[in-house]
């Protein structure tokens, strides 16, 4: 299983990716959709909205289960991921790549630095 | 009128059998089978003829595609390594013992029956899925929040959705606010005739009774009733226990889960 150096992870199972010191990218764990098995659906925001950390901002549902997705810091919605519409399995297969559910636009940089990094993540998991 | 829904068989035939008899007593205006004719028991060559035999209208369930195909894989998305092994050896019997025309009959099932009424003013539409309209074996347990399951209706016009696989009866009613008037959705899980997971042995199945006033804006004018039935289960779970099947299959129909 992928723990990569250079995301970071919320105790809910996304991935933080930052693009630079104002945009990042959301996705969730290999850990999380190994646990969820095939995903069917992924329900995401529209563009511009924000949210909180730790706040619900979609939820994701597989073929036996369902489960809301947490935000890992407070961003505003800038892209949503559409490839997912038509293939929402590119979660499983490509979590930290081609699987991304949003990018959003940081509206706290601080907050970026509470989230675990890889290891302490794999421990949490493990 | 009254309809007879049933699914989720699995090769048992002592089930179907006192399944069909019960429903012949009910006298139903019509029959749909909701798939999953074979898997976990030693009839599903008999089971598959007993439906054809009576021209059940009947559409796939993922174990009768995964059989259709020739496939090792059912799609019953086990999640614990000793269940998925159980299950490879329940495919691969299964794929054994099928003949080859029952076979060519579970690769050419439908996936879906839609039935459009016009009682009132409006439609009135009854879909017919295994697991749900958009996957073969999806699993839509009684507890998937209702935004999903409004989201999964409405994507599919299906007023009424009636479905089986989780092999647990339920009928949840969702009202969505429209413009004029409150529309109601019926999800209805038929459960299961062959192996109930509900910790009922007893094998089970629905009659759904549409009245001349049911309309999506009128909540109860549908009429859900989930019948059980006996039949011999030991006959059935002893069948399991003198063949190759895992003997787990046959405390679980003794156990009903």
């Amino acid at each position: 299983m992928e723990f990569p150096n250079d995301y970071k992870y919320s105790k809910e199972h996304t991935w933080l990716k930052l693009l630079n010191n104002q945009e990042a990218l959301v996705g969730i764990t290999e850990f999380a959709q190994s646990e969820l098995g095939e995903i069917v659906y992924v329900d995401l925001p529209s563009v511009s909205k924000q949210f909180k950390k730790d706040e619900v901002f979609g939820s994701i549902e597989a073929l036996k289960t369902a489960s809301d997705l947490f935000m890992p810091v407070s961003g505003e919605v800038i892209e949503i991921n559409t490839a997912l519409k038509e293939n929402a399995t590119l979660v499983n297969t490509e979590s930290y790549t081609g699987g991304w559910l949003i990018k959003i636009k940081l509206l706290d940089i601080v907050e970026t630095e509470s989230v675990m990094d890889a290891i302490a993540y794999q421990a949490l998991v493990k | 009128m009254k309809i007879a829904l049933f699914s989720d068989i699995h090769a048992n035939l002592p089930a179907l059998e006192a399944c069909l008899k019960h429903i012949d007593e009910q006298k139903p205006d019509a029959i749909y089978c909701l798939g999953d004719l074979v898997g976990y028991n030693i009839w599903p060559n008999e089971v598959i003829n007993e439906i054809r035999r009576r021209g059940i209208a009947t559409i796939a369930g993922n174990y009768d595609q995964g059989i259709g195909l020739m496939s090792d894989d059912c799609g019953c998305a086990y999640k614990e390594e000793h269940e998925k092994d159980m299950g490879k050896i329940s495919i691969g019997y299964t794929n054994s013992i099928v003949k080859p025309d029952e076979r060519k009959y579970l690769r050419t099932l439908p996936a879906h029956i839609k039935v459009e009424f016009q009682l009132n003013e409006d439609k009135l539409n009854l879909l017919l899925v295994h697991g749900s309209p958009r996957k073969i074996n999806e699993y839509l347990f009684e507890d998937r929040d209702e935004k999903s399951m409004i989201r999964i209706m409405e994507a599919a016009d299906a007023d009424i959705m009636c479905f089986g696989h989780t092999h647990k009866p339920y009928h949840r009613i969702f009202p969505t606010d429209q413009i004029e008037d409150t529309h109601f959705r019926h999800a209805i899980n038929i459960g299961s005739v062959g192996k109930p997971k509900d910790g009922n042995p007893q094998g089970g199945y629905v009659l759904l009774t549409i009245n001349a006033d049911s309309s999506i804006t009128n909540k109860n004018a549908v009429q859900v009733d989930f019948m059980r039935f006996n039949y011999d289960v030991e006959k059935a779970a002893k069948a399991i226990e003198d063949s190759p099947l895992p003997n787990e299959y046959a405390d679980m129909l003794r156990n009903g889960f």
